[in-house]
């Protein structure tokens, strides 16, 4: 294949993709004032627990392990799973949600591990 | 939402737009069915996986071929995971052979919902066995939750070189529309398109808990064609172990 074919081909690829990317993303933009939820894991427990978030607005929980041990924060219901190792922090961004309740758990930690978030 | 789920298809349509679809010399290279991949990468994550595509048409030289892939993967923190395939196939009226590998990379890009859509890439480098072709690929991985559907797009590029093939740069694309009805059972549909291949058809997808870290996902699906040189029926089948 000669090299302007190739160029041709790439840059005819660059532009479809683009194309399609931005109307993908359209609206792809974070909001700048979400707001910040924290929770901790100690003890293979979740602190709080339960907790209220506002409904149709997406928030961001920062969640720090407190064990030495990793944790999963997990919810089907959320559609949310993520690893943080122990001693540090992740972030997990939820909603905008429906009113209601939203069960979260610690997947390396079922028995102990559970929360819930509570959309109002 | 109906306006959501005809810009999502709307993307994949117009993607076909200047596609070829001469024939190469291998038939299992016609047929583009594989997996739609997520932009999510988790940390600590390690998974061993099969992937199988079966595929029958009316045309003998491409009836009855079976693609496999086995892979063992491992995340490097939260945002990286890399994973190394083997590939086996069997061709019409021959044995299984071992074809080529596949080494991948996954990079997650922005955090799931930190955006309206999340975004990760794919760097793949795939190398025949027997003959001196290789492959360069790069796929852009975005996916976008809408209520209880997801949608999950992957655009990809890719280079092909040695001294048995003519060198080529080609596109491709695949697409999953899948509904969240229960953790481990999620039906969807799946696109296809590449140079030869333009399939559609249902998936059904999900996630089985075991002890602790282990975790089943499996999906199974069949493709039909939208065009005359993809294969009249591929049967894909993945099952994947995270532990």
């Amino acid at each position: 294949m000669k090299f302007a074919n190739v160029l041709k081909t790439l840059r005819h690829s660059l532009v479809r993709a683009s194309c399609l990317l931005l109307l993908f993303a359209l609206a792809s933009t974070a909001s700048a004032q979400t707001p910040v939820f924290e929770i901790e894991i100690r003890e293979h427990l979740f602190f709080p627990a339960e907790f209220e978030i506002p409904a149709n607005q997406k928030v961001k929980l920062i969640i720090y392990n407190r064990d030495p041990t990793p944790e999963e924060f997990e919810s089907y219901e959320l559609n949310r799973e993520k690893v943080i190792v122990g001693n540090s922090q992740g972030v997990v961004f939820i909603g905008p949600l429906k009113p209601g309740e939203y069960p979260f758990f610690g997947e390396f930690n079922l028995k102990t591990a559970l929360g819930k978030i509570i959309v109002k | 939402m109906r306006s959501a789920c005809y810009k999502f298809f709307s993307l994949t349509l117009v993607l076909n737009i200047g596609m070829g679809s001469a024939l190469a010399d291998n038939p299992v290279h016609h047929n583009g069915v594989s997996s739609v991949n997520d932009p999510y990468v988790q940390a600590m994550e390690r998974e061993v996986e099969i992937r199988t595509i079966f595929q029958t048409d009316e045309r003998p030289t491409e009836d009855n071929i079976l693609r496999q892939r086995i892979s063992y993967g491992f995340s490097l923190n939260d945002r990286v995971f890399l994973e190394a395939y083997v590939i086996g196939t069997r061709l019409p009226d021959q044995s299984f052979e071992l074809e080529g590998y596949e080494i991948e990379s996954k990079i997650q890009l922005t955090e799931q919902g930190e955006y309206n859509t999340d975004w990760g890439v794919i760097f793949e480098y795939e190398r025949q066995i027997s003959e001196s072709i290789a492959e360069l690929a790069t796929v852009l991985v975005a996916s976008r939750q809408w209520g209880d559907w997801v949608g999950t797009l992957n655009l990809g590029l890719e280079y092909e070189f040695g001294s048995n093939i003519e060198d080529e740069l080609d596109r491709f694309a695949s697409a999953q529309w899948r509904y969240r009805f229960r953790e481990a059972f999620e039906p969807g549909i799946e696109f296809y398109a590449d140079e030869f291949t333009r399939g559609i058809g249902p998936v059904l997808t999900g996630v089985i808990r075991g002890n602790g870290k282990n975790k089943w996902h499996w999906e199974a699906g069949l493709i039909a064609p939208l065009n005359d040189t993809t294969p009249d029926q591929s049967f894909r089948f993945l099952l994947e172990w995270e532990f």
